[in-house]
């Protein structure tokens, strides 16, 4: 069943007073309980498609559907975790995780109830009285994580959460978000410009063409789980995604690992 | 594996306590040091006789003199009614500033009109707001009122504005996607976010309000309080009130800044870990 559309998404930019097609067509299906990663060379418009999916800028052209419904503002059916910085620093770790809670207007026991299963799932519970700036880049993300989880979106987007981390912290959080997607069985859409982490994480991976920009190939990866950034018999769907992927980089090579 | 998480976060619990003003013994003897050596000087002036004594009276004639205002209760009665009015009118001035501010936010063209309108009125001398304040409200209380919160008003909207304003895109975009809007976006994120700039806006305009005051009090015969101490001594020639009336002037302003604001502004910037350099 599809969970998300993106039918014939365009959007435009403004550059140097001329006008540059950023999207140029995006039609994408995803399905319930998908683990989606969109990868891409840098500056083709995935993140901006995921910003779209989320509600916090319009399409030129084409339609969002959520549940076969249009989307037209952003909600907290589809949470987003940013690729940092967006935690709040006035706020406590707890405080943070529970911030959408409380703004639904759930009572403080039961938000305090829901924030400690996933504190306790993110390996936060002994920092839930710290204040962000107090934790290392890698927590963050994981409060960013929690605090997405609490609210149990029907979709859950991440805009490469894991692009900060130095990769012993990324590798360990590639291994956690695989067993998360199984625990909590969401359908997720993440976007990264890494191959290795889109294999290790995606059922599915978009392959995003160069500006202006259009999926060119989707492929389906079926591999045990967990699987780790350095199995081998990954490979060949990396190479796959290198050989879609070199033609789209015109200037800068793609980074691999 | 799960064993390594502990030591992925370094949570440094103390680390914001590191940066609180705390006076300890080197600092109390640097201040005594340095007050010794300001009455000793004061005290060698008057020996040399540069001044006429009644012009430059010794330590102890002001000391003697201050005590005789403390104790006919003038000195008293004055700083009473001079923070009476400083804090009747720094509150209107932070409650109207703080609306004006928000309606500035709220209003585009308005707000970047009033904000220039603002940051000239901000430079503007408080003296020169004292003969309009005479002449449209009279020699009285409301008249000294008018001009501390036109002194001290601006401040407080351009903080408000600006503050608000600059809340970082990132923040308000993750509150509305958990779904934010409207008032409880802005209780629950504006305001907060803001904090540290609205705190840096209510000390700057306390400080305008207490300069504004003085000197409305002076000019605009108030029958009580320090500007009317001072002005009283400036006329009958008793230099010995006039320099009391200065030193209590004096330590007002440094006590409420060190001991209010600068603390609220410490406590504020430490919560929202700005005194960190990984921020």
């Amino acid at each position: 069943m599809a969970k998300l559309e993106a039918k014939n998404i365009v959007k435009h930019f403004e550059h140097d007073g001329r006008q540059l097609t950023a999207i140029g067509g995006i039609d994408l299906t995803v399905e319930d309980g998908d683990f989606v990663c969109l990868v891409g060379p840098s500056g083709c418009g995935k993140s901006t498609f995921l910003r779209i999916v989320a509600g916090l800028e319009k399409p030129d052209e084409g339609q969002i559907l959520l549940d076969n419904r249009p989307i037209s503002y952003t909600g907290p059916d589809r949470i987003l975790v940013f690729q940092e910085g967006a935690l709040f620093p006035w706020l406590k770790v707890r405080d943070n995780v529970e911030f959408g809670l409380k703004i639904a207007g759930i009572p403080e026991s039961e938000r305090m109830e829901i924030s400690n299963r996933y504190l306790d799932m993110m390996q936060l519970t002994k920092f839930a009285n710290s204040y962000t700036y107090q934790l290392s880049t890698g927590m963050k993300q994981r409060v960013a994580i929690a605090r997405a989880l609490v609210m149990d979106p029907a979709v859950l987007l991440m805009d490469e959460p894991f692009a900060a981390l130095d990769p012993q912290t990324r590798d360990l959080l590639l291994v956690e978000m695989q067993m998360i997607w199984q625990k909590t069985k969401k359908t997720i859409v993440f976007v990264t410009h890494n191959i290795t982490e889109s294999t290790v994480l995606g059922n599915k991976v978009a392959v995003f063409t160069h500006r202006p920009s259009t999926i060119k190939k989707i492929i389906t990866i079926d591999h045990r789980r967990p699987r780790l950034v350095e199995d081998e018999s990954l490979m060949k769907y990396q190479q796959d995604i290198l050989a879609d992927l070199r033609p789209e980089v015109k200037s800068k090579p793609v980074e691999k690992t | 594996m799960s064993a390594d998480f502990s030591t992925q976060g370094q949570v440094a619990p103390d680390s914001h306590k590191l940066k609180r003003v705390k006076l300890d013994l080197d600092d109390i003897a640097n201040i005594v040091l340095f007050l010794a050596a300001f009455v000793g000087i004061w005290q060698l002036v008057y020996v040399l006789g540069i001044w006429p004594k009644v012009s430059l009276p010794s330590p102890m004639i002001v000391a003697t003199t201050a005590l005789g205002l403390v104790e006919d209760l003038s000195l008293i009665s004055g700083i009473g009614m001079t923070l009476l009015r400083l804090l009747v009118g720094f509150s209107i001035s932070m409650a109207v500033g703080t609306a004006v501010g928000l309606v500035m936010v709220r209003f585009k063209g308005f707000g970047k009109t009033m904000s220039s309108f603002a940051v000239g009125f901000q430079t503007f001398p408080s003296i020169a707001w004292i003969p309009f304040a005479i002449l449209l409200i009279g020699f009285d209380d409301y008249g000294i009122l008018f001009v501390v919160i036109m002194s001290s008003i601006f401040s407080v909207m351009s903080s408000t504005y600006s503050g608000i304003r600059n809340v970082p895109t990132i923040y308000i975009e993750a509150g509305r996607n958990m779904g934010a809007g409207g008032i409880s976006l802005f209780k629950n994120l504006m305001i907060p976010a803001a904090t540290p700039s609205l705190i840096i806006g209510m000390r700057q305009s306390w400080s305008f309000a207490w300069h504004a005051l003085i000197g409305a009090e002076m000019l605009i015969t108030a029958m009580v309080g320090l500007g009317f101490i001072l002005s009283v001594g400036r006329e009958l020639q008793i230099m010995a009130q006039v320099i009391t009336a200065m030193i209590t002037i004096f330590v007002i302003g440094l006590l409420s800044d060190r001991f209010i604001f600068l603390k609220l502004e410490e406590k504020v910037r430490a919560k929202w870990g700005l005194n960190q350099n990984n921020g």
